[in-house]
């Protein structure tokens, strides 16, 4: 069976690399976090693996396709198999919860509007916002909103779904929240998620396995508990929340990210 | 009359700076003031400073004393604290060791201006042939009936931008009308021939300042509004949310802007050629008595079908500049909001810009041909 997703040897950034040597494959049914302090260059990855950025170098594969060897009509129907719950929501705030979350479905398939609704019903009950179909995102609290993204992500019921901190800036049970309906969606819709996160609550409620990004590059891989007893120096402060020596030298990053040698 | 801050004593070739209060903001500068005139004397070869009765000392004290202190420093010359508590030396513990300079920013040359400008200007163009290339094949793609249209968007559009600008083109047209049939009538009558100021008035609206006109008012509404909305949209991500659900942001929105701007505005210009002219007609019968009957027939008979031509298709083309450079800006637009703002502005001066010289370039063929 292909990977949903996989990298290889990827670097990517603007005009220079942010990121470099990135090999990952994420199989069906996984839920990955992509751990990384901010500035790491998560973001960044993730704008890649969703081809808003081309690469520097490498190859983006998902469902076994390489995504940027395709056209730009290629590129863009294998992207409509693949579901993005972005940081900022970016909900359309010229639309209700319901156009938004609609959208998808009325300009990919030619489904009766009947029966659009009607998922799109089923889709706000399932992250919690039933009724909402008529609210402006604007009179949303960002909790509420983070979830309408997330029903929009999953309209299709998409086999991958990517979420940039899907509960970065909101309260524990608003998190909790969201974690839980993340792994609600895995169980009743089978979709694979990679989420990229620097919470380490979340993380360790919803992943299996989590890759951490530092010093431009992927320090570390494993599951969660792996991970925490890390002896690297990046990991380790990242999950016992140690302050790193302020440094910016080369061989201090290496040491920090490769582990004392 | 603020408390003085500190009082100088000498000691030999050392100045002993008694230092009283609080060492905060509103005494900074005074302190700062006293202690660097100490400390540039000529004979004072070091400086001794007496915490003995100093209250509180926040940042600017600090500040103000560790500078001195480097410039002491610089000048071979020594500085010592003497009675300093433990909350005072904590905070004294502060200021770092060794103090890297800010780097330097590099002051942009003229030569470099120059090229920052030209290779922003040869992105803009690139961006341009991108988007008017792609605009171009999703329009074929949509005429092909092979995708679609988003439901409604087209309609909603030519509302906006036609339909809501329908009342200050009309005011305008009309009030322009006026204003030339004033003119018009005055000059002309002075030979006896007020009755041509139709011809003139006509030929005017028609071919050069109705589609003006509309398509200045086109720019400040529609081409403004379009960049604010999509360099918003941009900011906020929702056109990478656009992309990443596979829907194509230029057929999903420019599209419809575009096609609707290309009804909206000739539609606009027609209307606003007939308010001018009727203005005109207004002018006409009570200035020179001329009958309307014959104002409109004179007109019927002056104005040609190509001169509506002429202007219709000016006002076609000054359409698609304000709604193109809307995009084309818009999506331009990165990071933060002042660049939904230089979205704004650059496309209004590019458009009337562009609209100018389209129509000289008119004015110039049709007077050669």
């Amino acid at each position: 069976m292909t990977a949903l997703l996989e990298c290889r040897d990827l670097v990517v950034g603007y005009d220079k690399p942010i990121v470099e040597d990135v090999n990952l494959v994420v199989e069906a049914h996984e839920i990955v976090a992509l751990l990384g302090g901010s500035g790491c260059g998560k973001s960044t990855l993730l704008r890649t693996i969703t081809g808003l950025l081309p690469p520097l170098a490498g190859k983006v594969l998902l469902f076994g396709e390489s995504l940027y060897d395709l056209p730009p009509e290629g590129r863009a129907e294998l992207l409509t198999r693949t579901g993005t719950a972005f940081q900022q929501d970016a909900l359309f705030g010229s639309m209700t919860i319901g156009d938004n979350i609609a959208l998808p479905l009325r300009e990919l398939t030619k489904l009766p509007q009947a029966l659009i609704k009607e998922m799109v019903r089923m889709k706000l009950g399932l992250v919690g916002l039933s009724g909402f179909e008529g609210r402006s995102p604007n009179s949303l609290s960002g909790g509420q909103r983070k979830r309408a993204a997330l029903a929009r992500a999953t309209i299709m019921d998409q086999q991958l779904v990517f979420c940039d901190e899907p509960s970065a800036g909101l309260d524990p049970v608003v998190a909790a929240t969201i974690d839980d309906t993340l792994k609600q969606f895995r169980a009743t819709l089978g979709i694979t998620l990679v989420v990229v996160t620097h919470v380490i609550e979340s993380v360790k409620q919803i992943a299996d396995r989590a890759v951490m990004l530092a010093g431009g590059r992927i320090c570390a891989e494993g599951t969660i508990a792996e991970l925490e007893r890390s002896t690297i120096p990046a990991v380790h402060g990242f999950f016992h929340r140690v302050p790193p020596p302020m440094t910016t030298s080369r061989t201090a990053i290496d040491a920090i990210t490769r582990g004392a040698s | 009359m603020p408390e003085p801050v500190a009082s100088v004593e000498r000691d030999g070739r050392a100045a002993v700076v008694r230092l009283q209060g609080d060492l905060t903001v509103p005494t900074a500068k005074a302190l700062f003031g006293e202690l660097s005139e100490v400390a540039r004397r000529r004979d004072v070869k070091s400086v001794v400073l007496d915490f003995g009765g100093v209250g509180r000392i926040d940042s600017s004290g600090i500040a103000a004393v560790s500078l001195v202190g480097r410039q002491l420093e610089r000048s071979g010359k020594k500085l010592e604290m003497r009675e300093l508590e433990e909350r005072h030396r904590a905070a004294f513990a502060m200021v770092p060791k060794k103090v890297a300079e800010p780097a330097p920013i590099a002051d942009e040359t003229a030569l470099e201006h120059v090229g920052a400008s030209v290779i922003d200007a040869w992105d803009g163009i690139k961006g341009l042939t991108s988007i008017v290339k792609d605009a171009g094949a999703q329009a074929v793609l949509v005429a092909s009936r092979r995708k679609q249209l988003p439901a409604g968007s087209v309609l909603a559009q030519i509302l906006e931008m036609g339909v809501n600008g329908v009342f200050i083109v009309g005011i305008l047209a009309f009030l322009i009308g006026m204003t030339m049939a004033f003119q018009g009538v005055t000059q002309l009558s002075r030979f006896g021939a007020g009755v041509f100021m139709a011809d003139m008035l006509s030929l005017s609206m028609v071919r050069e300042l109705a589609p003006l006109i509309t398509a200045i008012i086109l720019t400040g509404r529609t081409g403004a509004a379009i960049a604010a909305e999509l360099g918003t949209m941009k900011v906020r991500s929702e056109i990478d949310a656009l992309a990443t659900m596979g829907i194509n942001p230029n057929r999903f929105l420019i599209l419809p802007r575009v096609l609707a701007i290309t009804f909206a505005g000739p539609a606009l210009t027609l209307m606003a050629m007939f308010i001018g002219m009727t203005a005109g007609m207004l002018v006409a019968s009570l200035t020179i008595d001329l009958p309307a009957i014959a104002y409109w027939s004179r007109i019927a008979e002056f104005v040609t079908l190509g001169d509506y031509a002429h202007g219709l298709i000016k006002s076609l083309l000054f359409s698609w500049i304000i709604a193109i450079s809307g995009s084309l800006f818009g999506m331009r637009a990165t990071g933060d909001s002042s660049s939904v703002g230089h979205a704004t502005t650059r496309t209004v001066v590019v458009s009337v810009l562009l609209i100018i010289f389209v129509d000289a370039i008119f004015a110039t063929m049709a007077t050669i041909l």
